[in-house]
């Protein structure tokens, strides 16, 4: 697997759905701070018993999600891991594991924090889609 | 009695005259007007006149307002003389012809010099005094206003026999141009330049009859004010009529009448003067709002009866000095009060409203009811008093209700925290807001207490030391941080003893919001402040030093022999970053000998410190520490302080903040950041300094420059924005959006964003975008920018509706010009193409629109183009792609080294 260049990170990360109102100039300078990570078979990525520090995005590979042994899904290519983790450190529930050979795109939350503090209109559009979201969940439970 | 302070005396002096120079002159051409419409028609022509005046005066003040907002108040002031002297001696002369009409419109020019030059003279005392000067002040204004008014009358009155009603309108022209010449001297000797304030405060708010409809249905407290506007005003006709008549029935010489109309309005006058100075506060503090109200409706009422007995000129004289006197005095100011508790969007909208419209309206529907009395049912004078006696009775229960209503609304809004007695130019007296405030302060909630108490120590006279005493012992430091606060202003000195226990409970880590405001107060009433001072800088806890070193910028000499080197030199070393940053606020106060030191803390580790440095930075606005200060823009955690710091330089750094803006080698962080501080600075240096760099190539820098022009023209309206310059941005705009557009036309079904063919897409619809929003932006530099706003939204989000409505907007309002190139990039009915025809745009094969984009200077468009050419087999680009990759930063450089191995 060759090394991503960034109009393929930017590629990988309109895919996350916490981004989708980015505009491509604004998702360049997130894949400015996205680093590419491979793992082998059986990493695991995500764990309930530790706080989450970053995102990550599937670019090639597979990732088994399991809640308490069972298997939940398999995520694939562009599917994202820990969207909540840039804002959240909590841990989730889930474990997630490489089944295969996989590289990921891992935005650490730090850099992410520093990145919106010099692009307030970077946070805008999150918070826009953050709220929108919002909104959804209470019109449903409405 | 009046309390006027070092500075003031000549400004008040100047501005009285002012005043009383434009009511000397209105007060003659009021009574001349009148008598010689009176004495040439019948008194039934009156309800018709004042038809005229309702309606012609309504549009002319609404359209005045307009034009007053794009014009500056110096401007202003000097159009209206020249057109008012002009029209004087106009009508002098046409009305040796004695034409009929020409008293029709001599008297709706009264009207209408009433409202353009009294209400542009209260307007210019507005942007010379602040709110708390007025509160001290206006009772000299209304003075000199009176003693005009006074002046005109008696004027009149002597001498209309020698010199016959019409040559009096000269005397008119002439106090008219001495009113101006009084406005120079005030003009010159104001520290806000008159000639950049506007000639009306605000534009006239969008007012539509559905949203006041609407408003009115939605609060109660709007409707009695209305009802009360339209009933007062009616009742002022209705008075007035039954005055007129008798008057020209006793007075049928012109002469002679317009001599008795001026006694009249001197005695009229007289009690006026009476009444605002010394009955109306009286009465507001006793029976407030409600009953001070409810005043003229009763004596009218007496007066009126009094008619209906005894038809008679002592009778309708008395019911027409007692209904202007009570509306000038108790009503007018009972109504100031009245808007009061309303939130102050809605206040402004529907006040500006029923000012323009409410009483014109009142008063033509007076008209027509008193053209159906007495054209239609042949009224007597007596019996339209019964109908004056009615309104009165109305007048009453509506007063009634409007107090109800203000008590309530007054209770909520302070319960909100949303009441603001300093906005207000008059001060507060009303008995039951008073007690509404006091019980507030005695109220559990601490925060709505302090507030409270702050907006009683806004109202005149009233004595704070016991409530003051009192809360000194609350448990709630908001609370008392408000009572040193207010203490400390009023110079109350018996609170000292509470301060320093307050002092001294202070701990290291203490964060009470009292402890400050009772350190300023201790230091401000204490005759050993210096001891106490120097003591209290050693204090233990952080924020007692604070205070002192804060309450010391008052006072720089004292500041000075208190803080010395060695103090400064041993807190600016030492390693507790709280003694640090003692210092660096310490600097600002009394300035450094060595600006290393002050530097030093600008590097500062610790962030409050490093933003302590930066605010004393901008206190001394000392250039030595500028470049320190352009650094810490690149910091988001102290780029909020650099940015205030920068800007109280002021205008003197435009020229740093341009070079950085278009320093190239400089991190983009801090440029991006200079327009922001360029914009805090309204002068035409900054103006200057952004325009140049509208020309940069950044899309990012040229952003931000543009926002920043963006709020300049809204604070700053009167600089020039170099509209020709302006015009080729927005051409060069247009060109560029032409371009994108013809890039785009080839990918336009390319919607897989997971290629990067349809990332190209995707940006080039982003740029277009931004493009667009970029253009309405320039456009509001040269148009009206709320306009252009809209428009932009209509276009961008709106209906088909909203956005027909925008485009036949644009073309009448764009030049020629820019209409030609706009529009059609705009319109969506097939015209883009003529728009692409003008500037010689091809429509582009994929291949030959992705080769322009390589060799463009947009690096993000440059990287898709590359990766886009390498998905689609661009071989034929692979020299374009690696001259491109050679000139790219590495990020790019990558990707175009990735496109080339894919097609290689």
């Amino acid at each position: 697997m060759a090394e991503l260049n960034i109009v393929e990170k930017v590629i990988a990360l309109e895919a996350v759905e916490l981004l989708k109102n980015l505009t491509p100039d604004q998702l360049s300078r997130i894949a400015s701070i996205a680093r590419e990570v491979k793992y082998p078979p059986g990493k695991t990525i995500l764990d309930p018993n530790q706080s989450l520090d970053a995102l990550y995005v599937i670019v090639d590979g597979a990732v088994e999600i399991t809640r308490n042994g069972q298997v939940v899904l398999v995520a694939r290519q562009y599917d994202v891991l820990g969207s909540w983790a840039l804002f959240d450190d909590e841990p989730i529930a889930v474990t997630a594991k490489t089944v295969e050979d996989t590289q990921l795109l891992r935005i650490a939350r730090d850099d992410f924090f520093d990145l919106l503090s010099d692009n307030m209109e970077i946070a805008a559009s999150i918070f826009s889609t953050l709220v929108k979201r919002f909104r959804k969940l209470v019109e449903q439970q409405a | 009695m009046f309390d006027v302070r070092r500075g003031e005396l000549t400004r008040t002096i100047l501005m009285a005259l002012y005043l009383m120079f434009v009511l000397f002159s209105y007060y003659i051409l009021k009574n001349v007007s009148r008598a010689m419409f009176l004495n040439k028609f019948d008194v039934n022509k009156l309800p018709w006149l004042w038809i005229l005046m309702a309606a012609i005066g309504g549009f002319i003040a609404y359209f005045y307002s307009r034009f007053a907002v794009k014009s500056s108040l110096t401007h202003a002031v000097a159009w209206t003389t020249a057109l008012s002297v002009g029209s004087l001696l106009i009508i002098w002369w046409v009305l040796r012809f004695n034409f009929w009409w020409m008293l029709y419109v001599f008297n709706i020019w009264v009207s209408l010099f009433s409202i353009v030059l009294v209400s542009q003279g209260w307007l210019v005392a507005a942007n010379v005094f602040n709110s708390r000067e007025a509160k001290r002040l206006y009772g000299i204004l209304g003075l000199g206003a009176i003693i005009g008014a006074g002046f005109g009358s008696y004027f009149t009155r002597v001498t209309v026999e020698l010199v016959g009603t019409d040559n009096l309108l000269f005397v008119a022209a002439l106090l008219v141009v001495l009113s101006y010449l009084a406005f120079r001297g005030v003009a010159a000797r104001t520290e806000m330049p008159l000639a950049t304030a506007r000639a009306a405060k605000e534009p006239p708010p969008a007012f539509m009859f559905q949203d006041i409809l609407t408003a009115l249905g939605r609060y109660r407290h709007l409707q009695a004010i209305a009802a009360i506007i339209v009933i007062t005003y009616m009742l002022e006709v209705t008075v007035d009529f039954q005055f007129s008549q008798v008057a020209k029935a006793a007075y049928p010489d012109k002469e002679r009448l317009t001599a008795f109309l001026g006694s009249f309005s001197l005695w009229m006058v007289m009690v006026e003067f009476l009444l605002q100075f010394f009955l109306t506060p009286l009465m507001l503090s006793r029976i407030g709002v409600g009953g001070t109200l409810q005043i003229p409706a009763v004596t009218v009422g007496l007066a009126s009866l009094a008619t209906f007995w005894w038809p008679s000129l002592f009778s309708t004289g008395a019911a027409r000095l007692t209904e202007e006197s009570t509306r000038y005095t108790f009503h007018r100011t009972s109504m100031e009060l009245l808007y009061l508790p309303l939130p102050a969007e809605l206040k402004n909208r529907t006040k500006v409203f029923l000012d323009i419209f409410g009483d014109r309206l009142a008063r033509g529907l007076g008209g027509l009811l008193l053209i159906l009395l007495t054209s239609v049912l042949r009224f007597e004078v007596r019996y339209i008093a019964l109908v004056a006696l009615a309104m009165c009775l109305i007048g009453l229960v509506l007063t009634t209700k409007a107090r109800r209503e203000y008590v309530e609304t007054v209770r909520r809004r302070l319960a909100m925290r949303r009441l603001d007695l300093e906005e207000i130019r008059i001060s507060v007296q009303d008995k039951s807001t008073v007690t509404l405030l006091e019980q507030t302060v005695l109220s559990p909630s601490p925060r709505q207490a302090a507030y409270a108490l702050s907006l009683l120590a806004e109202i005149q006279g009233y004595s704070l030391e016991p409530l003051l005493q009192k809360l000194a012992a609350s448990s709630a430091p908001d609370l008392r941080a408000q009572v040193y606060e207010v203490a400390r202003r009023s110079t109350y000195g018996e609170l000292l003893d509470q301060a320093l226990a307050e002092i001294r409970s202070a701990r290291p880590g203490e964060s009470s919001p009292s402890v400050k405001p009772a350190v300023a107060y201790a230091l401000s009433v204490t005759p050993e402040d210096t001891d106490l001072a120097s003591r209290l800088l050693e204090h233990p806890c952080p924020l007692v030093a604070e205070g002192v070193l804060e309450a010391l910028a008052q006072r720089p000499d004292f500041a000075h022999a208190l803080i010395t080197r060695e103090w400064l030199a041993g807190a600016s070393t030492d390693p507790r970053p709280e003694r640090r940053r003692l210092a660096a606020i310490a600097i600002g106060v009394r300035g450094s000998e060595d600006p290393g030191t002050l530097r030093r803390l600008l590097d500062d580790s610790d962030l409050r410190v490093a933003q302590a440095a930066c605010r004393a930075a901008g206190v001394l606005k000392n250039r030595d520490y500028l470049e320190a200060l352009i650094q810490r823009l690149a910091d988001a955690r102290l780029r909020s302080a650099a940015i205030d710091a920068l800007a109280s330089y002021g205008a003197g750094i435009t020229g740093a903040l341009s070079d950085l803006l278009v320093d190239e080698r400089a991190p983009m962080a801090s440029r991006r950041q200079a327009p922001r501080v360029l914009r805090l600075i309204p002068e035409q240096r900054s103006v200057d300094a952004l325009l140049a760099a509208l020309a940069l190539p950044s899309l990012v820098i040229r952003s931000a420059v543009l926002r920043a022009l963006n709020r300049l023209r809204e604070v700053a309206p009167q600089l020039d924005y170099k509209a020709e310059s302006l015009t080729q941005h927005i051409l060069d705009d247009v060109r560029y959006y032409y371009r994108l557009s013809a890039a785009l036309a080839p990918f336009r079904a390319h919607k897989n964003l997971k290629s990067a063919t349809g990332l190209l897409a995707h940006t080039l619809e982003e740029r277009l975008k931004h493009t667009l929003e970029r253009l309405f932006r320039l456009l509001g530099l040269r148009y009206p920018p709320a306009e252009m706003h809209a428009a932009y939204l209509a276009v961008h989000h709106g209906g088909v509706q909203e956005y027909s409505t925008a485009i036949e907007f644009l073309d009448n309002i764009l030049e020629r010009d820019l209409k030609r190139f706009l529009l059609p990039l705009l319109d969506a009915s097939g015209n883009f193409e003529r728009g692409l025809e003008i500037f010689g745009i091809e429509a582009q094969t994929p291949e030959a629109a992705i080769r322009d984009l390589i060799g463009s200077d947009d690096t993000w468009l440059v990287a898709c183009a590359m990766a886009a050419a390498a998905e689609l087999g661009f071989r034929a680009l692979i020299p374009e792609i690696r001259q491109a990759s050679r000139n790219a930063s590495d990020e790019v450089g990558a990707v175009g080294h990735a496109a080339v191995a894919t097609l290689t």
